[in-house]
């Protein structure tokens, strides 16, 4: 694994002195993972914020979720170097915030995206606020329940802030409108395969589950393979999703999917470099960029659809 | 059954004896020490549970069918350990076979047969690039395969952009959900069945939710894929030379073994294996993506040490191995059923992992007094879980109360607070109920402590008489605990009271096992 990041060391340089001579202002940007579906959309948009920008953008990727050794010595690399700003998803909020600190006193504008810095300043924290929107998915899965139906959430991992937020959020709305609803858990690290053998389980073990709320849309596709295992037709148990990704959408139109709340994943990249790159030419920049969510339905299935280009 | 041991028939024994042979005949066993630790736990759970969950078939069925696409990828992994090597690829060959198999499948139009045998043939193509590194090239197994891990990964997010390929062709629902006994139950539920058909159909419709609805192709699969490997282990010349390899490597080409050509195949049958297990996985997931299979490699291992094979080769079983899967996946499986809180799972996961290495170690070493050890630790542990039960509430409410101190002495210093600090801070009220459950805990805490640490002695200075003086200790402890309102503490106490007591008669049931020739 680091191999691939002592390259990218490498490359990172090459890229910097080369672009220099063309005195495009270098942006830099460390996204959590390239492979994940709803992290592709946030890069997306970076790449094309920084392309209307005229900015050269150095996208920089850990080659698995949350290895946040790795980040730490591509964010120093991309400092020493001379990026003009630096947009980043931490993969652990308190755990970059020393380099962070060192960015920020060194004079370099630092974009918080998806994920906050706790600990140190940043120039600005670009995110969908999980916390409120979760609290959103917990009143949209209320709605789906009579209140004493007991419902699975598959949380996301609980060592991270993203994955507490969305948690927390949930529970709290959703147990003050349904005090009598149990809230079986079913803990992953951000794995599909987790998600679906946990929820394998519980169905096996008690047939009184109505819905299953996902704390983002891979525990969502995973919920419903484990569905599709035990021979579950679509919306016997309903499905509730997170993030808004395109193949919960698809699910939705089949009818296993009941509601998402959907981020603005490629808002938020968009969002992050646009304001990445306002900072770098020391243009001021508002500390709090919401990015919105979407609450996605089999009614509004189809404005989210024209919204984010998915036919 | 009359057992011939020395040469000699034992007509008579007594029921004693018979076990205490039982007992020396299953330890003498690879994977005991797996089959120990998943007898154990699946108890705790299921007492942990309400209304059983744990030990009804269809939760056992889960577990088999969710530990099939690992399991056959340790199975291959057993074999590449057993002639002391290593493959730390197979988590990505499984990741990128999964996803070129699903890719073929959805992009290409490939027919299903086709898009297996794609799988299947790169799975052998990557395992004759890895073997023919390390056999023919004398690259080292550990640093050959670590290339892999990235180099297969790398090709797979390559290849299909990362992006997940939508659904999978049915065909890919015999390898994993498809369930033989659906079509009968159909038929039935839609009254075309009469005669002896109709009457099983009913008989699988009334048992659907509590057995049969689980009855599926990932665990058939699993199951026939040991058996046929085992098999072939025992009883060909392949796999005798596996072992040979392991063992003695150098000894192994004198005796005329083509060690290079089989170490080749073994690491091709690794790779075929981990794709193999991708058919397995595409069987129950919801899509096909080359990011599955992360930190696989790890499982398989773990699962291949936990069934008692060695790392250094020549001496394991694959029925070790079988059980090791079993076992990693029914601590997920219980734990999430239990409910219990994510983080003590992980600290629940590595300490049953360690429990079933120690069976084994101590099993190896066949020394009485390493039992003897071994079970005081395992009591002096409940001793300490049941020490949790109120120190836990004793000790978070010091904290609170200490924490409280230090961020008031902050701010009346003039410090402005961080969020984390002022959080900290807590209003009379809290502070009342923390010093109540101080006070309400102080006691049973302190006795409890004073009973770990001579449970804690015991280990290295015990005897008979003080192993069963703490067992009788701990029995007096449960209704004293379940008074004080304690009751999560009576499962810890009742094993750790067995498990004592037990340790007091391993020298008494050693000299007997020694005397009867069981040991042998």
């Amino acid at each position: 694994m680091n191999v691939k990041f002592t390259l990218a060391g490498a490359t990172l340089a090459a890229l910097l002195a080369g672009t220099a001579a063309q005195a495009q202002d270098v942006i830099g940007y460390i996204t959590k993972s390239a492979t994940n579906a709803g992290w592709m959309m946030i890069n997306q948009g970076a790449a094309d914020a920084a392309e209307e920008e005229g900015v050269k953008l150095v996208s920089v990727g850990p080659s698995f979720q949350g290895d946040l050794s790795s980040q730490l010595e591509v964010f120093e690399n991309l400092v020493a170097q001379g990026a003009k700003a630096i947009g980043v998803a931490p993969v652990d909020s308190s755990g970059i915030a020393p380099a962070v600190n060192d960015a920020m006193s060194a004079g370099i504008p630092i974009i918080a995206i998806d994920t906050g810095v706790s600990g140190a300043e940043v120039t600005s924290f670009v995110a969908t606020d999980n916390y409120a929107v979760a609290k959103e998915q917990g009143n949209a899965a209320a709605a789906l329940v009579a209140d004493g139906d007991a419902v699975i959430y598959v949380t996301g991992n609980q060592a991270q802030s993203t994955g507490q937020e969305r948690r927390n959020g949930f529970v709290e709305a959703f147990s003050a409108a349904r005090p009598n609803s149990e809230i079986v858990e079913v803990p992953t690290e951000w794995d599909s395969a987790q998600a679906q053998e946990g929820v394998e389980a519980i169905l096996n073990a008690r047939d009184d589950i109505k819905m299953v709320v996902n704390a983002w849309d891979g525990g969502t596709m995973g919920a419903k393979a484990a569905l599709e295992n035990l021979g579950y037709g679509a919306g016997d148990v309903k499905l509730v999703g997170f993030d808004g990704a395109s193949d919960a959408i698809v699910a939705m139109d089949e009818g296993w999917v009941h509601a998402d709340t959907a981020q603005m994943l490629y808002q938020m990249g968009y969002q992050g470099i646009k304001a990445a790159a306002a900072a770098a030419r020391g243009e001021e920049v508002s500390p709090r960029i919401d990015t919105g969510y979407f609450l996605v339905t089999p009614e509004t299935s189809a404005e989210y659809k024209k919204m984010i280009g998915m036919e | 059954m009359t057992d011939t041991t020395h040469g000699q028939t034992l007509p008579s024994r007594s029921l004693q004896d018979r076990l205490i042979s039982l007992v020396v005949r299953f330890f003498r066993a690879e994977w005991s020490g797996a089959l120990l630790a998943i007898i154990v736990l699946g108890l705790a759970i299921e007492v942990a549970t309400v209304d059983t969950m744990f030990f009804r078939p269809s939760n056992l069925m889960t577990i088999l069918n969710n530990s099939a696409a690992i399991g056959v990828v340790a199975g291959g992994m057993t074999l590449i350990i057993l002639t002391a090597g290593i493959d730390l690829s197979v988590g990505s060959v499984m990741g990128l076979t999964a996803a070129l198999t699903g890719y073929v499948a959805s992009f290409w139009g490939f027919p299903p047969f086709f898009a297996i045998m794609t799988g299947l043939g790169i799975g052998l193509a990557v395992g004759a690039f890895n073997g023919t590194l390390v056999a023919y090239f004398g690259m080292p197994a550990f640093i050959v395969t670590l290339a892999g891990l990235s180099i297969w990964r790398g090709t797979g997010h390559l290849t299909t952009n990362a992006q997940a390929t939508p659904k999978l062709p049915e065909a890919f629902d015999y390898f994993g959900r498809f369930n033989p006994f659906t079509g009968l139950r159909n038929a039935y539920r839609a009254d075309e069945l009469d005669g002896f058909a109709k009457t099983l159909g009913g008989f699988v419709d009334a048992n659907w939710l509590n057995f049969f609805r689980t009855f599926q192709m990932s665990m058939l699969i699993f199951i026939a894929f040991f058996i046929v490997l085992a098999v072939i282990i025992a009883n060909t010349r392949y796999g005798r030379y596996v072992y040979a390899i392991g063992s003695n490597e150098p000894g192994a080409r004198q005796a005329g073994i083509n060690t290079r050509r089989y170490t080749l195949m073994t690491y091709m049958f690794g790779s075929f294996a981990a794709a193999f297990g991708a058919l397995l996985f595409l069987g129950r997931a919801p899509y096909a993506k080359s990011d599955y299979g992360q930190m696989w490699e790890l499982d398989a291992i773990a699962a291949v040490v936990i069934g008692g094979t060695s790392l250094f080769g020549g001496r394991g079983s694959l029925w070790g191995t079988f059980m090791g899967v079993i076992l990693l996946k029914l601590i997920n499986n219980g734990l999430t059923l239990a409910q219990l809180n994510t983080f003590w799972q992980m600290v629940v996961t590595g300490g049953i992992i360690l429990v079933a290495v120690g069976i084994d170690i101590v099993r190896q070493s066949r020394d009485p007094e390493a039992v003897r050890k071994l079970l005081a630790a395992v009591g002096t542990f409940m001793a300490f879980l049941a020490l949790m039960t109120p120190g836990a509430v004793w000790l978070r409410a010091k904290i609170a109360l200490a924490e409280h101190g230090a961020a008031s002495a902050l701010r009346e210093a003039g410090t402005t607070l961080a969020p984390g600090h002022t959080a900290r801070l807590m209003d009379p009220a809290a502070i009342e109920a923390s010093q109540a459950a101080v006070s309400a805990n102080g006691l049973t805490t302190l006795v409890l402590t004073l009973v770990v640490l001579a449970a804690g002695v015991n280990i290295f200075r015990g005897s008979s008489v003080t192993s069963l003086a703490l067992a009788a200790i701990f029995v007096a402890m449960i209704p004293v605990l379940a008074l004080l309102g304690y009751h999560a503490a009576t499962p810890f106490l009742v094993l750790g009271a067995v498990v004592l007591a037990a340790s007091a008669f391993v020298f008494a049931i050693f000299e007997r096992a020694r005397a009867i020739g069981a040991d042998e």
